[in-house]
């Protein structure tokens, strides 16, 4: 009774606290990850499921999926969807949140309601645009028609190009959001006397933002940038929707691959093994954000 | 009036209306999913396509009530029930990890952020394929609990890193004080702390809900059985049935955004703190 009346006085008793939650992530995510490994190197597919001895075979789904040209094209195609992502939704988020940190009366609640578009489960935002982007009814094809841009409806979602640039203007939609909220509240921790002393020197609007905003914002850009990265490297229900990987793989992601060999052709290891592949990427990613984080923790 | 003052007034106006355009385009593929929900399917057909229905059709909506191919209904019940539970395990097992992490100094703490950090970022198409066979050796696919269980991994590191925060910016004095006035961890804890770090258990619990609701991945993969299937799952199967039903597609679309509006109407101020607090995307 002693003893326990003393572990629960000093700090030890943060340990009762934390533990739930820990042992809970412990089983419904270490747990899973490690099994994932193993899945990896064993043989389990729909047939050997059910049988207590799973051949173990080593590194063989990783030889065998390496020599497939369908995981090389997954690889590039993730990357590809990622940095051009990035690329679009950071400058149109940037841009907002420049035009959103003028002061002005709308600024604050369009600000706010621009946010909706993230909220959206991505099952409805990839329908949405799914609708927007088909060939014979999508509104889409018809202002490009009305702009005379294309002469003849396209096909968006069935040719391998256009299906790559129809995902990517979507997630760009949905990432903007996310963007234009975290840099604009970077904006805001710049202090106005630097740009005001900034102008007496006779700086420029050009020369303010790439001498002052830009090296003032260089943890919260870093930061985007990682987050952005990985949130958008993991892509799978907007792919899954949208195109399914398809047509003929040209926007197949490691997510929906590993999905596909997993629930579509039942072979788990081999799903299990995509999906490792995938972890040992962002893993690497997440390192440098940790890098960042923990350097930002430091300085509270 | 000097023209300093008239420049602002000039600028405040093409902000203006520079913010209702942004809003505009951001808001269009919205506005036009509602109004093809409420357009007879012909007039979806119609070139050019028309801004405004001609004729109002609630057809979509009310076939549902009366189960139809899929019941939306029923899927959105399925929903609500997963997304409840699953942030309620992640409110109740986050805000005890948080407040320990924020107020005690014990071994492995950072070890503890390192992980709610790490699980965090995790996607969920590598926790699938080994999720679905623990769950089926459990015998729990086909059943709510297993999407349940799957979706609050998702929201408890966020809620752990977003009310550390909140925690640690209780005042220690307000700590000590209460332990004079004779409460335990416990009580300080669930008296003291707890009530000042509200507004951040209701982020917490807002984006446990979301994230629930918005899944697709755990809820089709584990549960086979369509009366059972949470709405998204629902839909994406109605989308490989009737692939270009839009007019009930786009009704579906509308039910499953509703409570996300409502929530976004009213917890717009919580949602933009955690947003801007956890950086996180789900």
């Amino acid at each position: 009774m002693n003893y326990i009346k003393k572990l629960l006085k000093n700090d030890n008793i943060g340990y009762v606290f934390v533990l739930p939650a820990l042992i809970y992530m412990a089983v419904f995510v270490g747990y899973p990850i490690l099994s994932n490994i193993v899945l990896s190197l064993q043989d389990v597919t729909v047939r050997t499921i059910n049988s207590p001895a799973k051949p173990f075979i080593g590194l063989n789904n990783y030889v065998e999926l390496f020599q497939d040209g369908v995981l090389r094209t997954s690889i590039v195609n993730t990357f590809t969807f990622t940095v051009l992502c990035i690329i679009f939704q950071f400058t149109i988020g940037f841009a907002l949140a420049l035009v959103f940190n003028n002061k002005f009366s709308f600024a604050k609640p369009v600000r706010g309601l621009i946010m909706m578009p993230w909220m959206i489960p991505i099952t409805i935002t990839a329908l949405m645009y799914k609708f927007m982007f088909s060939s014979n009814v999508g509104i889409i094809n018809f202002i490009l028609k009305s702009l005379h841009i294309i002469q003849q409806p396209v096909d968006w979602l069935t040719q391998p190009g256009t299906a790559m640039a129809a995902l990517i203007i979507t997630n760009v939609w949905i990432g903007i959001p996310f963007n234009m909220i975290l840099i604009s509240t970077g904006l805001t921790t710049i202090p106005d006397d630097i740009y005001e002393s900034a102008s007496i020197d006779g700086a420029n609007r050009i020369q303010k933002f790439f001498r002052i905003t830009v090296p003032m914002l260089k943890s919260t850009i870093a930061s985007v940038l990682i987050l952005g990265f990985i949130y958008t490297f993991k892509v799978f229900d907007l792919v899954y929707v949208m195109t399914n990987g398809g047509p003929v793989n040209s926007t197949q992601t490691l997510s929906t691959y590993s999905y596909k060999m997993s629930f579509d052709l039942f072979k788990y290891s081999q799903g299990a093994t995509i999906a490792n592949i995938l972890f040992v990427i962002l893993f690497i990613v997440s390192l440098l954000y940790l890098k960042i984080f923990f350097a930002e923790e430091g300085t509270k | 009036m000097n023209a300093a003052e008239k420049t602002m007034k000039r600028n405040n106006i093409i902000f203006n209306i520079l913010s209702i355009i942004i809003l505009a385009v951001m808001f269009f593929p919205l506005y036009w999913t509602f109004v093809t929900s409420l357009k007879y399917e012909q007039e979806i057909f119609r070139v050019p396509p028309t801004f405004f229905p001609s004729r109002i059709n609630t057809a979509s909506y009310l076939a549902q009530l009366k189960s139809g191919d899929f019941n939306m209904f029923r899927a959105f019940g399925n929903s609500a029930i997963i997304s409840i539970c699953s942030m309620l395990i992640a409110v109740l097992l986050s805000v005890p990890a948080s407040y320990a992490i924020a107020r005690f100094r014990f071994k492995g703490k950072k070890f503890c952020v390192l992980i709610f950090l790490i699980t965090q970022m995790l996607p969920v198409s590598v926790l699938l394929t080994p999720m679905f066979i623990i769950f089926r050796n459990m015998s729990l696919l086909n059943s709510y609990f297993s999407p349940i269980l799957a979706d609050a991994t998702i929201g408890i590191p966020f809620s752990v890193l977003i009310l550390k925060d909140y925690f640690a910016s209780v005042p220690k004095e307000l700590d000590d004080a209460s332990r004079i006035d004779g409460c335990n961890y416990f009580s300080s804890f669930l008296r003291v702390f707890t009530p000042i770090a509200f507004p951040g258990v209701i982020v917490c619990a807002v984006f446990s809900f979301l994230y629930a609701w918005g899944d697709l991945a755990y809820g089709m993969t584990f549960i086979q059985l369509q009366p059972m299937r949470p709405i998204t799952a629902g839909i994406f199967n109605f989308m490989g049935q009737y692939g270009t039903k839009w007019s009930y597609l786009t009704a579906f679309a509308v039910v499953t955004i509703i409570p996300v509006t409502l929530i976004f109407i009213f917890m717009q101020k919580y949602i933009i703190s955690g947003l801007t607090k956890g950086a996180v995307k789900g």
